[in-house]
């Protein structure tokens, strides 16, 4: 069974004249262990959606269900689903981290005693018992988002939204959520990531869903998607400029010569290619391949990001 | 569960307010002022709007469940608007007990707290001043019906602040129509108009109460039965329309909006 459900959803929002379709049609399945990278523009309908999944906005057609029951219908389905929200702060700053996980766990329907001892053991996972008894407001901004993450698994749900999570996060910050993102989704739970660092969306995703205007542009498993919009030619870049015997006989097999770079558009070329230039010292033999930027800017157009 | 749900926010709240430690000790000195206030000048006081007797007794007690009435009234809204800002409201929401229940809890909660700072500054002054302040366990009864009607209104407060967010002038307002519901002499009152008097939030438990307090008479069972009816309508009431509200909210997509 898929840990989340969203069939068809819909909103639209009516402003006096206005009508502004935020969500259309998207559909949405996440299975255990798995990470779908939800991308799309500002105002494109991503924390729309994700709202509606969470069940704060109610989704004008359309079903979402979490491990099997509809949010909207059932407060039980809360127990299944952690959230860090984007723009929001999620914790309360007048607490500590410990005080903080504990609330929260008992506000999602675990016993005290069974909140602290998870509280312990993720204080002790996400690297905060030094701080675990400082106010929140003391705290980085890197560590209140650890916090943050830490919050939304306290009561073990199965389903994670995380809406920029490394978003205003320095170097160091991003590489420890990113770490932290890798290994929940390794444990088994399944999780629905929304950044514009499409850097962070290539390395963790496993489908990446592109959503414009309201409605799903692309679906793809992350690999297949580079795979498709990869060219199929070849670069390779020498440690010196090509002698002019070789570049002449590369430039008759129809390769494009740039100083010490050589672009072969057809496969068939790349041995015939290397002959020539053997023995030459070659720096790097690399396939074209595009990366979710590019394949971002072709499907969602420029000025997106 | 439920009861692990108000302690937890019972931990809260008595956390927040004490890590902000100006707050409550200007609350602890405003407190204390009105009271020793009361206690200097309760014949004055007397003379004033609200009539709870002329005993001294029922005025402090007067005067401590109409600041709790109003502290009540205030409470839903109040802590809304306050997780609206600081950016927690969201999460509150993602509760599976339902945000109903939570804020009911909340209200409790801080209740609890209020009530207890309250009652020990009431003590210190009793034992200060060497004053006699009795307070009849029957009350109780009267004081539930007047309770469940507040919590009512706070939820109905609770449910104009997610639908219009702004709601402190809407709560001006109700704190004087809170002073008439309070004053009225309902209980004296005949024909039809002792009908919309029973229909009145909070209404007739406070007549009770008088009667009680500041008569001394004994609790009518008749009465407090339609007291208890009408607290129990309003909270009803008001948890039923804090629900349509929470509904109507998610469906204008304006739950986290401040």
């Amino acid at each position: 069974m898929n840990v989340l459900e969203a069939v068809d959803l819909q909103k639209i929002y009516r402003n006096r004249q206005k009508t502004v379709a935020a969500v259309q049609e998207v559909s949405l399945t996440l299975a255990a262990k798995e990470v779908l990278a939800f991308l799309g523009p500002n105002g494109a309908g991503k924390t729309t959606t994700i709202k509606m999944i969470a069940g704060l906005i109610l989704p004008d057609r359309g079903s979402v269900r979490i491990a099997g029951r509809d949010p909207h219908r059932e407060p039980k389905a809360l127990r299944s689903l952690g959230a860090v929200l984007e723009g929001n702060r999620n914790v309360y700053w007048r607490l500590t981290p410990e005080e903080n996980l504990e609330y929260f766990g008992v506000l999602r329907g675990l016993t005290r005693q069974v909140a602290r001892q998870r509280a312990q053991v993720l204080l002790e996972r996400f690297d905060l018992m030094d701080k675990r008894q400082s106010q929140v407001q003391k705290l980085s901004r890197g560590m209140q988002q650890k916090l943050a993450i830490a919050v939304s698994l306290i009561h073990d749900p199965q389903l994670l939204l995380l809406d920029e999570p490394t978003l205003g996060l320095d170097v160091e910050a991003t590489a420890s959520v990113k770490q932290l993102v890798r290994e929940i989704a390794a444990e088994g739970r399944a999780i629905l990531l929304t950044t514009h660092q499409l850097d962070i969306a290539e390395e963790l995703s496993d489908r990446v869903a592109i959503i414009n205007q309201g409605k799903i542009v692309i679906e793809e498993p992350t690999s297949e998607l580079i795979r498709q919009f990869s060219g199929t030619a070849y670069r390779i870049e020498l440690e010196q400029e090509l002698d002019a015997d070789r570049a002449y006989k590369i430039g008759a097999l129809g390769a494009v010569i740039e100083g010490n770079r050589v672009a072969v558009h057809e496969v068939s070329l790349l041995y015939p290619i290397l002959e020539i230039l053997k023995p030459l010292p070659l720096v790097r033999l690399e396939k074209d391949r595009a990366n979710l930027t590019e394949i971002f800017l072709k499907l969602v157009g420029k000025n997106a990001i | 569960m439920l009861f692990e749900l108000f302690m937890a926010e019972l931990r809260r709240s008595f956390i927040q307010s004490t890590r902000y430690s100006a707050e409550i000790i200007g609350g602890i000195v405003g407190t204390t002022i009105i009271f020793y206030g009361l206690f200097l000048s309760t014949r004055y006081v007397a003379g004033g709007g609200f009539q709870f007797g002329d005993r001294f007794d029922s005025i402090i007690i007067g005067y401590v469940l109409w600041t709790l009435m109003i502290f009540i009234q205030g409470s839903i809204s109040g802590n809304l608007q306050d997780e609206a800002r600081t950016g927690t409201l969201e999460q509150v929401f993602l509760s599976p007990y339902g945000a109903s229940q939570v804020f009911l809890c909340r209200a409790i909660a801080s209740l609890f707290i209020n009530l207890v700072i309250n009652i020990s500054i009431l003590l210190v002054i009793i034992g200060l001043t060497g004053s006699n302040l009795s307070f009849p366990l029957i009350l109780f009864l009267p004081l539930l019906t007047v309770l469940l009607g507040a919590y009512g209104l706070s939820f109905i407060m609770g449910s104009l602040a997610l639908i219009l967010k702004q709601v402190q002038q809407a709560l001006s307002i109700f704190q004087f129509g809170l002073l008439f519901l309070f004053t009225a002499p309902v209980e004296s009152w005949s024909g039809g108009l002792r009908i919309l008097g029973y229909c009145l939030p909070m209404a007739p438990g406070a007549g009770l109460l008088r009667d009680v307090m500041a008569r001394g008479e004994g609790l009518d069972g008749g009465r407090w039965a339609i007291a208890l009816l009408n607290g129990v309508v309003y909270f009803s009431l008001g948890m039923l329309l804090f629900r349509w509200s929470e509904r109507e909210t998610k469906r204008q997509g304006k739950l986290g909006g401040y």
